[in-house]
């Protein structure tokens, strides 16, 4: 099965999504990416809240008969250490060493950012919808503080509004001997 | 000796009466404007008493093109204010600007002529664009850089004449330009002013204020301000920390780290407009890719590296430059880790000035090796 698209045609490995058992599949040795620890309780969250949506995507070893990651091992992980399943879905690509390389980096890096304005509108929505702090803090992975500072639609000029001006000084000269 | 001695006023009482001297003793007068909080506040205490007064006032902005748009949106807010008592003097034109983030494209000259497809945005119909001096007393501080930001204030400055130029300086914010400011009056016993050519004058009103004192106004007076201070806030950033720096000099790289977050646009025109942006962005706050502080781990010390980066400095038309001024320099690993830094930022200029002294830890095994 394939995609047409204007620049050939598209492999459909998403569509070949096998059950794997979980001791079957291991980590490469190369994979830059890092995953901080609060990101990875989100990741276990949204496995949760929205099952396990993407294949981790794999090469088969046949030496050592194992399926290695090239995408996706922190969502591996998150399955096989805090959900402790059995199997796992992955799709098998066939790429050499050099193009699963380059395929973990592109998988990595090729993703966007959230816009901090459109962050803080999304969090004030879900506050009008009745959701607390507590529940927005741990399905959307952040710290009280940050939604705390999302939600302040003000802005920084209103937090100094009960302020009083400092006290005025000059420069002097002041004999020192008195 | 000169003190600090407190008065009874509040510093916005001082400031209002700092500001009516400037008009009694000035024809002339030009602030100038950033886009950060401190000159707002500046530039609308000013614009107040000249409206009092039916008097017009210059607004000077250098513009260096590869800004934030929130601090463009602050300009033309500024410049609009009191249309019938403001000048504008907002100045377009080519300048050598460092890039921090290449080491292929060492500089950028921003507004540069043939290149407007690729310049951040058009320029101002109402704004300067060329040269408002006279090009033969054209003065350069450093002809290896090219005409530069700071080139381009002295010349302004120095094109006028009998000028108080007002400027958003704060002693808290830079404690050391405070102190060589404060040395030698400008103009009568004004200590917070400055001498410059042709009877001109920088003052500086705003010098006892806290930053707490600039947002109380801001909000008193209901002014707007640039978004990034928001944004930043919101990023988590302590509220004395925050800052609208420019995009891509030696000092202010850290900032493309969370420029796709702020203003997505601003980015990718950036990427387009000149190289490095992505290594800025990716690697910005990275402790060991720019900011030189931790040794990566396949060299044995600061030196070793250094000889590294200098031995695959990929520019040989400014290799020199650094070999004759490390060749002048310590050879120790205090001064090699600082040599790096100048090396990865592509600091051919000498912005960041390398220290040149003994290891400081050389000096504390010294005072142990004495006590035992």
């Amino acid at each position: 099965m394939k995609l047409k698209s204007v620049k050939g045609n598209i492999e459909l490995p998403c569509m070949e999504v096998i059950l794997v058992p979980v001791e079957k599949v291991m980590a490469n040795n190369y994979n830059p990416n890092r995953v901080p620890e609060n990101n990875m309780k989100l990741l276990e969250q949204s496995i949760i809240d929205n099952g396990f949506c993407f294949p981790i995507v794999v090469i088969y070893d046949d030496v050592i008969d194992k399926y290695i990651v090239i995408d996706g091992f922190h969502r591996y992980t998150v399955l096989k250490e805090r959900l402790q399943v059995k199997e796992i879905p992955v799709v098998v690509l066939k790429h050499d060493l050099s193009q699963r390389m380059a395929a973990t980096v592109q998988f990595n890096r090729a993703r966007g950012v959230h816009q901090v304005e459109l962050m803080g509108d999304l969090v004030q929505a879900l506050v009008n919808q009745g959701m607390e702090d507590e529940e927005i803090a741990k399905h959307l992975g952040m710290e009280y503080d940050e939604v705390y500072r999302l939600k302040q639609i003000t802005g920084i000029a209103e937090l100094f509004k009960n302020q009083t001006y400092s006290k005025s000084w000059q420069m002097m000269e002041v004999d020192e001997n008195v | 000796m000169l003190k600090q001695v407190y008065t009874n006023e509040s510093v916005l009482e001082a400031t209002k009466r700092r500001i009516e001297a400037v008009f009694d003793d000035w024809e002339n007068i030009v602030v100038s404007i950033s886009g950060g909080k401190d000159s707002t506040v500046l530039a609308h205490l000013a614009l107040q008493e000249a409206h009092k007064r039916n008097r017009k006032i210059g607004l000077f902005f250098l513009d260096e093109e590869v800004v934030y748009e929130s601090t463009v949106n602050q300009i033309r807010y500024l410049m609009n204010l009191y249309p019938e008592n403001t000048n504008k003097l907002w100045l377009q034109i080519e300048l050598h600007l460092t890039n921090a983030t290449s080491l292929t494209e060492g500089q950028l000259i921003c507004w540069e002529r043939g290149k407007h497809k690729i310049w951040m945005r058009s320029k101002e119909p109402d704004s300067i664009q060329y040269k408002p001096w006279d090009k033969e007393k054209e003065t350069i501080r450093d002809k290896n850089k090219g005409f530069g930001f700071y080139d381009a204030l002295d010349n302004f400055q120095n094109s006028r004449k009998d000028t108080c130029f007002l400027v958003g300086l704060r002693a808290t914010e830079s404690m050391n330009r405070w102190r060589a400011v404060a040395k030698n009056p400008g103009h009568k016993d004004w200590f917070w002013s400055t001498k410059g050519q042709n009877g001109n004058i920088s003052a500086y009103p705003l010098y006892d204020w806290n930053f707490h004192d600039v947002w109380k106004y801001i909000y008193d007076n209901n002014l707007k301000y640039s978004k990034i201070y928001d944004y930043q806030f919101k990023k988590g950033l302590s509220i004395n920390e925050i800052r609208v720096s420019s995009l891509i000099h030696e000092k202010s790289f850290k900032a493309l780290v969370e420029l796709p977050e702020f203003e997505p646009k601003t980015y990718d025109k950036l990427l387009k407009r000149v190289g490095g942006i992505a290594v800025g962005h990716l690697y910005g706050k990275d402790s060991k890719m720019l900011r030189t502080r931790k040794l990566p781990k396949n060299f044995k010390d600061w030196r070793e590296y250094r000889d590294f980066l200098l031995s695959t400095y990929p520019d040989e038309s400014k290799k020199w430059i650094f070999e004759k001024r490390f060749a002048r320099h310590l050879d120790n690993n205090y001064v090699a880790r600082q040599q790096c830094r100048q090396l990865l930022l592509n600091d051919y200029e000498n912005n960041l000035p390398v220290k040149n002294d003994v290891d400081p830890i050389e000096k504390i095994k010294e005072k142990w090796r004495a006590l035992l």
